[in-house]
């Protein structure tokens, strides 16, 4: 079976750990509990007809507090970056980090999700950036971890974009 | 040739007793052994680590001992005196349960060479989560506040502008004043400038209201205070409508009340707030009819709630507008602080009571076209209505 290691990436308090928790186990939870380190979940999943094993490293948020330790980005297949939407800031930075993250691992599918889409009446990130990002090349999706709305989506488009040629 | 063995010392009763499982690298075939007999919750997480000898399983168990690892290989390979940690952990045991590790790869030459140390971390680990959990919350705290603080700013900034849009039409009349010889003219003017006035008068009190409604809001009316208070949508509708009608006719906006008059609707909220409430939703339904157009208020009785509809005929609001439209600096840049004070406030007031509201553009009969806007909000009916 195909095995794949996906990585989330961001600033902490995105939802890189509701959005996982969503995905896996179905539950959301209002509580901020920092993550501290890395845990790691798998979960098989069925794309364009294909099964694959979804190995999801959930890594503490890069902040001034803690860095990213570049070296668990190792084998990766994948990668979702996580942004919030509700606070423009969290998308500078994890554009920022994506800048360190390519130089380390080299460019592979990736997705940004911009997170928290049930807070529409807090969203700071304009329409506009967002077809900024687009047409520099991201693939954008608005998720919400609360609602589950996107968050399938998500995997399932990253799944898609690390499926390897049918040989 | 085998690493000779680490003996079994008191040094390693030690480290066992501090948390730590011991493996060293056997050179024949690069296995990490324990020395020992496993510590009992290295045996949980690892079934395998049953007897002194017994190999760390890596591959399948673990995915992050698996990379580490590789990077472990690389210390071990430079034999210095450098040691390398892996950054804390979380690893499952087969029964569900959650162990925090931390990995430490070094180089002891005379006790076995590769030698990896392995941490089950206790409690300066939570420690050192707390302090990453308080920092964390309060950067977001900050962060908070300084948005909040940022669109203060630009509300300030809008009515700022409406002001001074109203007192240049004071100052462009009287100017006017100075030059003209006319009586009827110089009446005219004069009466342009005291509207003007007027105009600003009544902004300004907008301004107070809404702030003054929102403290009271927030730090005043408690939701268990609007849970005891209650009143009549019909009464409340019909007095608000009424104090309305001059503005009503003046701009030539016909006003729909339902027919025949729905029975009366009870509903938790206190009376002011929802006379607040519809002054202001009303009030934005008369700023975007057309000269000429409708605006037609109607409720409808539900299971535990009452629904409340407003509707315009006015220009439809466009999508990334109407999304957004309760934050209460949506329509700043559009430069109508006016109606976004007025929407934001009737949120709270709404929200407040553990009732909902929302916009959506009116359909036309045939539902294909939008021709006006309807703003909505559903409150709990009073509780004895309820219960009855
Ligand atoms: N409304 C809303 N809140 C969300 C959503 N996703 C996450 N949250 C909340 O945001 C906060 C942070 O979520 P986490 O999943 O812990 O964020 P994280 O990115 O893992 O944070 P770190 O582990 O500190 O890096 C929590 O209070 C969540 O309840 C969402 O989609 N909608
Ligand atoms: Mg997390």
């Amino acid at each position: 079976m195909i095995q794949k290691k996906v990585c989330l990436i961001g600033t902490s308090a995105v939802g890189k750990t509701s959005l996982i928790a969503r995905f896996v186990s179905s539950i959301f939870q209002d509580k901020y509990l920092t993550t501290v380190g890395v845990k790691i979940d798998k979960k098989n999943v069925v794309v364009e007809g294909r099964e694959m094993t979804l190995v999801i490293w959930d890594l503490a948020g890069d902040d001034d507090f803690q860095r990213l330790n570049l070296s668990y980005l190792r084998g990766s297949g994948g990668l979702l970056f996580v942004a919030d939407g509700t606070r423009q800031i969290t998308l500078d930075q994890v554009l920022e980090i994506q800048s360190r993250v390519v130089g380390a691992v080299g460019s592979l599918p990736c997705l940004l999700a911009l997170n928290k889409a049930d807070l529409k009446a807090c969203w700071e990130i304009a329409d506009e950036k967002i077809t900024d990002l687009r047409a520099a090349g991201w693939r954008v999706l608005s998720t919400s971890a609360k609602l589950g709305t996107g968050v399938e989506e998500a995997f399932g488009e990253l799944g898609r974009l690390m499926l390897p040629p049918i040989t | 040739m085998p690493a000779p063995p680490l003996s079994p010392s008191p040094a390693v009763a030690v480290l066992e007793a501090l948390g730590y499982g011991l493996f060293v690298r056997d050179a024949a075939d690069g296995q990490l052994r324990t020395i020992s007999q496993p510590p009992a919750w290295l045996a949980q997480l690892w079934p395998a680590l049953d007897a002194p000898g017994s190999v760390l399983p890596v591959a399948d168990a673990s995915p992050f001992l698996e990379n580490f690892l590789l990077d472990a290989a690389a210390c071990w390979a430079a034999a210095g005196e450098q040691r390398l940690s892996s950054g804390p952990w979380v690893e499952r045991d087969p029964q569900g349960g959650e162990s925090e590790l931390e990995a430490t790869a070094l180089t002891l030459p005379n006790a076995g060479g590769a030698v990896l140390l392995i941490q089950r971390l206790g409690e300066e680990f939570t420690d050192r989560k707390s302090v990453l959990q308080k920092s964390r919350e309060n950067v977001l705290i900050n962060q908070r506040l300084n948005t909040e603080l940022q669109k203060k700013d630009i509300l300030l900034h809008c009515i700022a502008e409406d002001m001074s849009a109203a007192l240049g039409n004071v100052i462009t009349s009287l100017r006017l004043i100075e030059l003209e010889q006319e009586p009827a003219k110089i009446r005219r003017l004069l009466d342009l400038a005291a509207l003007a006035t007027q105009e600003q008068q009544s902004l300004v009190a907008h301004v107070l209201d809404a702030f003054a409604d929102e403290i009271r809001c927030l730090y005043g009316g408690s939701a268990s205070d609007s849970r005891r208070s209650a009143c009549d949508v019909a009464t409340v509708a019909q007095e608000t409508v009424a104090a309305l009608e001059a503005r009503f006719r003046e701009k030539r906006v016909r006003f729909n009340f339902p027919t025949p008059t729905p029975a009366s609707a009870r509903v938790a909220i206190n009376r002011e707030h929802l006379e607040r409430i519809l002054t202001n939703l009303l009030e934005n339904a008369l700023d975007a009819a057309r000269v000429g157009g409708g605006v037609a208020l109607r409720w409808k009785v539900e299971t535990d709630t009452v629904l409340v509809e407003i509707e315009d005929s006015g220009r439809v609001l466009p999508p990334e507008t109407s999304e957004r439209l309760f934050s209460r600096f949506a329509l700043a840049s559009s430069g109508a602080a006016n109606a976004e004070t007025r929407l934001h406030f009737c949120r709270i007031a709404v929200e407040n009571c553990h009732g909902e509201i929302g916009y959506e553009p009116r359909a036309d009969e045939a539902g294909g076209v939008y021709t006006g806007n309807i703003f909505w909000f559903r409150l709990p009916k009073s509780p004895a209505l309820v219960s009855r």
